[in-house]
Parts: structure tokens; C-alpha cells; sequence
């Protein structure tokens, strides 16, 4: 099997604030395969989009520790000097951001905004080349009268084609890893629908990998290769999203996917006992525990590793095999 | 489509514009029937007999009833006559041409001066945030701020043109010559500009600050744009948008104040004209002086609001100020 695209291997991430340390990602590892899709799902809090930050270095500035690693195709971005971060960032990473009302400066059109990512891949070209390549964009990313687009100003375009636009700028930048941080859901449910639909015919022609971060397990079992499922700033279960979805093997994921079957069902929202853990506490058994129908004694007794229960299926459960066979 | 929009948004700024001029005429004929004191005993001095005194008010229309002499006023002002001055009866007009460029001259080279010190100082401090620099320029600005203006007059008038003897004490230059003119400007113009650069210097501090927290500096960021094009391209043009208000009300602000400084340095001015016209009763000279402030007040007012919406497109469609 080919090496993946992206190795994290125990990345730990805190921050310090007025009530102490936060743990906002307590040692996560993870693989993504080059050309994959890898959904990560989780509750807000969860640490879902602390790992896409991290994975650009672009982590807030209360951040106190930042360890392990990122290798993106064998370089590891914790370790890069901030200038080297600087030359990976809009090359060989980019990020759709979840609010497209405010992640476009409302002072410089559309067109402009597009050409500055384009230079940072391919500088000095003339000025009507660039214009070209922005509007080819645009049309790509479904965006109509493109030329006359490139002289809009993000206020004059609607959430979903705010969204294209992000799109455009991240397919601009030709990233080897493109990260979309809950990018749907800000939107419509129409728009959302759309938007998912361009995901999934980018997936096409876009060579790179691809994380896509989402609270909604269906859209990921839509638009994604594989699966990561997190909990209190740990992976709780990864895997094909397929096999995740059907068999289940850690009894959060389980949890999870009967609050959308409920859903269907009664209309009103299921949701899991308990509340999600406090990002200060340091965790002294699995972090899941408090919340679990099968917690035992030893469960209190540690966080337990993500374990490779199966090939490409691992779960962090020491009763996955006994409750989720 | 947008010249349609700016046609109907300078239209509705024309309106308004119109209308604050005319309530300050209103306000400005009041003056001279609601303020105590009598015209003519001030000017004339308590010697005057009452038939000098009689002929004086009826020369300035003050026997006649109310209406009339409102529409006399506004009659007048409409085809330009700002009236004469009662004492010399020289015209309003003339005696406002002479001084108006003095003080035009004070007030924007002052602030020009506080806008190119104070802004980029303030954008140091924020991308230096927490630095020793950052924290004695905090100091230095809400210092210089919480000064009065003519107190660092005198302050500046002490040191540089009587300790040192670097600069010309008072006055403006009577030859009219550039260059004595020039260091003539120097002090009452770093009077003003003084506290104004700390103003323009706080401003700018947060709003960079604010502004450099916006998510779509983040994006910029994320897509590896280099962090001095962040600051001067991404962030400075949203962040200058609170100054250019800070500009508007400073340039009102600095006329209005102006008569300060130019009593302290003795220097002509529209301020002083106004000053010595209100000690004397000298209305058609109040009148005229302050009808003039409140359309310069407006119209910059006005070129403010135009220049937000050359640089926020958000506004050129909302037709408004936001």
C-alpha cells in the first residue's frame, strides 16, 4: 500500500485559558490516503476543527503546546520555521472555511482575491492570463457569468456562491490536501444540497486529498472515502465509512448514528445522555466512560489507544470486541 | 447600475446637507434676538445718547418686527450679501476671505500632520502588540490626548520660541514670503496635531487589532498570502474605515477649536474673527463667520461620507451610511 498522503502520529494540542488548561486534542493519530476523502464527524467541541487549524499551523494564539506530528508526504509541519509553514499554506494545503458570509474580505472583489492565491502558485503571470485562470475557476465551481462575477464584491453574491468562490480559491491553489471545515453548514438546506453536489463531482478531477469536517453523519456517508469519528479531542473510531456506518465498533459511533435514525423516525432530535467532557478535566479513564450504556471498572482505568481491531478498522475501545462484535 | 445608486445616495446626502445649513441660519438669526445684551450700548459704550443709539439700531434692523427681519436675513444670505460689519462697515464676506485661509491652512496641515504620525504608529503597536513600544506609545498618546491643545501652545511657545529661539514667537508672516510663513505654521500647527496623532494612533491600534481577528484575514492566512501584504492590503483598508470618521469630525472639531490656538499664537483666523465678533455684539460679523464654519463642517462632512463609499462597496448599495 502506497505511504499516505498525510501521517498525524500523537498530536497534542492545549491552550491556556482563564480556567486553566484546555486539552483541546489529546494525542490523535491518523492516516489519510492520498486521493481519499476522509469525513471527520463529531459534536462541536469535539476537536474536529482544531485538527484542520493544526494542520495548517494556523491554531489560535492561546494555544500553549503543540506536539507530535503532521507529515505531509514525510515533512512534518509541526516542526517547519513559520516562514517554511508560510510557503506550505495556499500551495500544498488549503481550507474552505464554514461561513463564506465572513471569510471573504468585504473590501476587494472576488476576481482580485482569487488572482492573489493564483500568484502564490504561479507568480508573474500577465495580468490577463490571471484574469482567465480566475474566471475558468469560477466556472468550474458552478458559478454563473463568471467574467462578470470576477468584479463583484463578496456582498453582492449569495451564501452559496460565496461558498463556490472559497472553493474556487482552494481548487486554485492546487493543494495536495484540501481541508473544508464544515463547509455546508452555514448554508441552506437547498444551497447544502448543491454544494455537496460540487464536492462530489470535484472529487472527480481534484487529485488531492480531502478532509471534511461535518457534524452531519449522512452528508459524510454521501461524499466520503473514510471515516473518523471524534470525541472530547480524542478519534474514537476510524475506518472505510461504510463499514463504520454499517457495524459500528465503538459504542459513541453507535450512539451517534441512532440519534439520525431517530431522527428519521420521530422527527424530534435523540440525542446521547450526559454532556460532552469538559476540555480542562484531565482524563483519567476513557473519555467517553461517563456517557457509555457499557462502561465497566476498567473502562475508569485509562483512555484506551486507537487499536486496530480489523484491517483499516480501529476503534478506541477495550470492550469493542465483547459489546460490538 | 452603480452610477445609478451613487446618483440617488449624493441626492439624499445633498438633501440633508441643505436642510443643516438652513437650521443653522435659523439658529444663527435667533441668536441675535434671543442673546442678552445690548447691541448698540456695547458697541457704542455708555456715553452713546439715546438717539445715537436709536439710529444705530434702526441702521442694523433691529426695530423691526421679527418677520421682517427674518426674511430681510434670509434674503440677504440667499444672494450671497453676508452683510457689513457694524463697526467698520466693511462687508462679512470680505473680512472672512482674508482670515479664512489661515485657518484652513492650520487645520489641515495639523491634521495631516496627526493622520501621518498617528496612523502608522498605531499599525506598529498592533502588529507589536504587547512590545515596550507598544505600551509607551499607549502612554504617550493618552497623554498627549487628555492635553488641551492650547495648553501644549504654550508649552511649545515656552520651549522652542523663547528658551531655544529656534522659531518665530508669534503671529503669521506680514512679508507673505513662503518660507517665514512656513516656520510660522510650525508650532500652532504641532499644538493641534499633537493630540490628534494619539487619537489617530489609539484608533488605529484597535482597530488593526480588530480587524486582524476577522476571518477573512484568517483566510488570507490560510492561503499562505505573505504577512505584509495581509497587513497593508487585506487589513489596512478595512481597518482605516474608523479613521477616515475620526478625520471628519477631527477636521469639524479643529475649526471649531481653531480660535484657541489662534488667540494663544495671535494668529488671524476665522476662529478669532468669531471670538472678537461675539465680545463686541457683532452679529452680521457672527452671523457670517459661523454660517461659513457650518457649510465648511458639511461639506467635509459630506466628502467623508463620500470617500467610505469609495472604499466600502457595502455602502454604495445600501444608500446609506452604516
Amino acid at each position: 500500500m502506497a505511504a499516505p498522503m498525510v501521517s498525524i502520529q500523537d498530536l497534542v494540542v492545549d491552550a491556556s485559558t482563564s480556567r486553566g488548561t484546555a486539552h483541546l486534542l489529546r494525542g490523535v493519530s491518523l492516516d489519510i490516503g492520498r486521493g481519499r476523502i476522509l469525513g471527520v464527524v463529531g459534536e462541536s467541541g469535539s476537536g474536529k476543527s482544531t485538527l484542520a487549524s493544526a494542520m495548517l499551523r494556523l491554531l489560535p494564539p492561546n494555544i500553549s503546546r503543540l506536539s507530535g506530528q503532521i507529515r505531509l508526504d514525510g515533512l512534518d509541519l509541526v516542526a517547519l520555521a513559520p516562514a517554511e509553514m508560510e510557503a506550505i499554506r495556499g500551495r500544498r494545503v488549503a481550507m474552505i472555511f464554514q461561513d463564506p458570509m465572513t471569510a471573504l474580505n468585504p473590501l476587494f472583489t472576488v476576481g482580485l482575491q482569487l488572482i492573489d492565491v493564483l500568484r502564490r502558485r504561479e507568480p508573474g503571470l500577465r495580468r490577463a492570463d490571471e484574469l482567465k485562470q480566475a474566471e475558468a475557476m469560477l466556472a468550474t465551481v458552478g458559478i454563473p457569468d463568471p467574467r462578470l462575477r470576477l468584479a463583484a464584491y463578496p456582498h453582492q453574491l449569495s451564501g452559496g456562491m460565496r461558498q463556490r468562490v472559497m472553493i474556487a480559491m482552494a481548487l486554485m491553489a492546487q493543494p495536495d490536501l484540501l481541508l473544508a471545515d464544515e463547509p455546508t453548514t452555514a448554508l441552506d438546506a437547498t444551497v447544502e444540497a448543491q454544494i455537496v453536489e460540487l464536492f462530489d463531482e470535484l472529487r472527480q478531477r481534484f487529485s488531492g486529498s480531502i478532509v471534511f469536517i461535518s457534524h452531519h453523519l449522512g452528508l459524510v456517508a454521501e461524499l466520503c472515502d473514510d471515516l473518523c469519528v471524534m470525541y472530547g479531542g480524542v478519534i474514537v473510531e476510524s475506518g472505510p465509512v461504510t463499514e463504520v456506518l454499517a457495524r459500528p465498533r465503538h459504542p459513541y459511533t453507535r450512539a451517534l448514528l441512532d440519534c439520525e435514525i431517530d431522527d428519521d423516525a420521530s422527527g424530534r432530535l435523540a440525542s446521547i445522555p450526559g454532556d460532552v467532557p469538559d476540555p480542562l478535566t484531565v482524563l483519567t479513564g476513557c473519555v467517553f466512560a461517563p456517557r457509555c450504556p457499557h462502561a465497566a471498572p476498567r473502562c475508569l482505568q485509562g483512555q484506551p489507544p486507537l487499536m486496530e481491531l480489523e484491517p483499516g478498522r480501529r476503534a478506541a475501545c477495550i470492550r469493542a470486541d465483547e459489546v460490538l462484535p | 447600475m452603480f452610477a445609478n445608486e451613487t446618483a440617488r445616495y449624493l441626492a439624499s446626502r445633498l438633501v440633508t446637507t441643505v436642510l443643516i445649513v438652513f437650521g443653522a441660519m435659523l439658529m444663527l438669526f435667533a441668536l441675535t434676538t434671543l442673546v442678552p445684551g445690548d447691541p448698540a450700548r456695547t458697541l457704542l459704550g455708555p456715553q452713546a445718547t439715546p438717539e445715537l443709539a436709536q439710529r444705530f439700531i434702526a441702521a442694523m434692523g433691529l426695530d423691526q418686527p421679527v418677520h421682517i427681519r427674518l426674511w430681510r436675513f434670509f434674503s440677504a444670505l440667499a444672494t450671497g450679501d453676508l452683510g457689513v460689519d457694524v463697526v467698520s462697515g466693511r462687508p462679512v464676506w470680505t473680512m472672512i476671505r482674508d482670515v479664512l485661509p489661515y485657518t484652513l491652512i492650520l487645520t489641515f496641515a495639523s491634521l495631516a500632520v496627526a493622520v501621518a504620525a498617528g496612523v502608522p504608529l498605531g499599525i506598529y503597536a498592533a502588529t507589536h502588540r504587547g512590545s515596550w513600544m507598544d505600551s509607551g506609545l499607549a502612554f504617550i498618546s493618552v497623554a498627549f490626548i487628555a492635553m488641551p491643545s492650547f495648553v501644549v501652545a504654550i508649552f511649545l511657545l515656552l520651549i522652542f520660541a523663547i528658551w531655544l529661539d529656534w522659531l518665530p514667537v508669534l503671529g503669521a508672516s506680514r512679508s507673505g514670503e513662503f518660507w517665514d510663513e512656513f516656520k510660522r505654521m510650525i508650532l500652532p500647527t504641532a499644538a493641534i496635531a499633537i493630540g490628534w496623532a494619539g487619537y489617530f494612533a489609539r484608533l488605529m491600534r484597535s482597530s488593526m487589532l480588530e480587524v486582524m481577528g476577522e476571518p477573512y484575514i484568517r483566510t488570507a492566512r490560510a492561503y499562505g498570502i505573505a504577512e505584509r501584504l495581509v497587513t497593508y492590503k487585506y487589513a489596512l483598508k478595512n481597518a482605516c474605515i474608523p479613521a477616515i470618521a475620526l478625520l471628519g469630525f477631527g477636521i469639524g472639531r479643529v475649526l471649531g477649536n481653531a480660535v484657541f490656538i489662534e488667540v494663544v499664537f495671535a494668529r488671524p483666523g476665522i476662529g478669532r474673527l468669531i471670538y472678537e465678533g461675539i465680545s463686541t455684539r457683532n452679529y452680521p460679523v457672527v452671523q457670517g463667520a459661523v454660517l461659513v464654519m457650518v457649510v465648511l463642517v458639511v461639506l467635509v462632512n459630506l466628502a467623508v461620507d463620500l470617500s467610505y463609499s469609495a472604499i466600502d462597496p457595502r455602502i454604495r448599495r445600501d444608500g446609506a451610511a452604516r
